[in-house]
């Protein structure tokens, strides 16, 4: 991994959207078995998996992995725990005033 | 997590003929979680030995998914008369339902993430079956929303996402957290309206009871996580952040909740007392893990909550004031609120030892 420079790879993927009244999720699993390092960057590229009310929809797309370089992974690290709080938002929201 | 509203017709169009007309969708939010990576060897290190006799009891039970056939619409669930509705009220009550959805499908993002990347069996399963209960919750916030004309946009996917980093202990106190107060806030609605039937002006707060029983096990679960490994919540730095988070998650809560106050009093609830309520009771279940609990009984604790409440607020009028005239007041508000916190930072806490058992069950 290079101190400055980014690595830019392109990755088969396999989005799925679900959009039921049983479960509402959505995720992107890479194929190759790659996996995301903190400060990585992920493109999943095509127009938008937009799934209508009761679809689930399964696609394979590719996705561009923008590598964080060795300062950005570090300062990732380093960082990354200020935003932890974000893990508390049980039905909180952003304003103070509606 | 950021909730953006994009318009409803830029929704439509992209969405072509799968757009959801049936919910006659108003307005549209598109759902737009962080993404976290954390140290996945670490992780999978966990050893659940010390308290195997006790994780395979929860497992087994989620396994089992007492909960399955209780996110289902009923004859309970009544109509709903959204356009009688005081428009302030709708409001509020489509901002609760968007941030609870919201917060069930990022718990949704985030178990999944770790059960994709985990090799630990134990741990796997346990996140497998939490991804479950939280989709399935989102999923059932989902179409209340759909029922108040707003459509939920997952187009956020295509978009280009940054992972952030977490420790693991940090995700253990901030999630274990967040799941006991999230049990303590659905347990203390449900029932407050359970002696206030007239009060309840949606029907989504009947389910309240069952729902908060999958909080409470997702909470179990990471309980007896922490108890593989007594440093967590032993070692003197640990103990300083386990303050920190119990801390930090009261004081959001306080002045989030204050943010809506029709929504509270329809319910017929103080805000002040139902978070202090709240509070009560998150802070008594977490001494079956955590060695304290916060004295929100100190003389200081309410004055210094509201201080940093009215910090909130003065710092949101003058960030719309804008200009140096805001700066300045925003600097200034930042700084007691800043100041309010260390206040309620510095709190003598109530020690304790927690027990031999850590498994609780619910019991409010
Ligand atoms: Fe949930
Ligand atoms: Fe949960």
């Amino acid at each position: 991994m290079s101190l400055f420079t980014r690595k830019v790879e392109q990755v088969p993927c396999t989005v799925e959207v679900s959009h039921r009244f049983e479960a509402l999720h959505a995720h992107v699993r890479f194929n190759d078995g790659s996996t995301i390092e903190p400060g990585d960057e992920v493109l999943v590229q095509g127009p938008p998996v937009l799934a209508g009310w009761g679809e689930v929809i399964t696609e394979d797309r590719t996705a561009v992995i923008t590598r964080a370089n060795a300062l950005e992974r570090l300062w990732t690290r380093l960082t990354g725990d200020f935003e932890v709080m974000e893990l508390c938002e049980f039905s909180f929201s952003e304003e103070i005033t509606l | 997590m950021n909730v953006h509203a994009t318009t409803h017709d830029e929704l439509a169009a992209e969405m072509g003929d799968s757009f959801d007309t049936n919910a006659m969708a108003q307005e549209s939010t598109l759902l737009n979680p962080r993404f976290y990576t954390t140290d996945f060897d670490e992780m999978d290190r966990i050893d659940v030995s010390p308290v195997r006799e006790e994780w395979d009891i929860l497992i087994a039970q989620m396994k089992s998914d007492p909960n399955k056939g209780h996110f289902k619409k009923t004859a309970d669930w009544d109509e709903v008369d959204w356009d009688g509705m005081d428009p302030k009220l709708k409001r509020e009550l489509v901002d609760f339902l968007v941030s609870s959805c919201t917060a069930e499908f990022s718990g949704c993002v985030l178990y999944k993430e770790m059960k994709r990347r985990g090799n630990n069996k134990d741990i796997c399963e346990l996140f497998n079956y939490m991804a479950r209960d939280e989709a399935r919750h989102a999923g059932f916030i989902n179409d209340a929303l759909r029922e108040a004309g707003v459509a939920v946009n997952l187009g956020f996917l295509t978009k280009a996402k940054k992972y952030t980093y977490f420790r693991p202990k940090f995700i253990y106190y901030a999630t274990y957290i967040s799941e006991k107060i999230g049990y303590a806030r659905y347990i203390t609605i449900y029932r407050h309206l359970e002696q206030n039937p007239e009060k309840r002006f949606h029907p989504i707060f009947k389910w309240f009871k069952e729902w908060c029983n999958d909080e409470f096990s997702h909470g179990e679960a990471f309980a007896l996580l922490m108890r593989t490994d007594p440093k967590l919540t032993q070692s003197f730095t640990n103990k300083l952040w386990i303050k920190f988070f119990l801390t930090a998650v009261f004081a959001t809560m306080y002045v989030r909740d204050h943010a809506r106050p029709e929504f509270h009093k329809a319910l017929g609830v103080d805000i002040d007392w139902y978070d202090q309520e709240v509070f009560r009771k998150t802070g008594e279940i977490a001494k079956q893990v955590f060695p304290m609990e916060l004295d929100i009984d100190h003389p200081a604790w309410m004055p210094t909550l509201k201080k940093i409440e009215r910090a909130f607020r003065k710092m949101e009028a003058a960030e719309k004031q804008g200009g140096v005239g805001g700066k300045l007041a925003k600097w200034s508000a930042m700084a007691s609120a800043g100041m309010g916190f260390a206040r309620l930072y510095v709190m003598p806490v109530k020690k304790s030892t927690p027990p031999a058992s850590v498994r609780l069950e619910p019991a409010y």
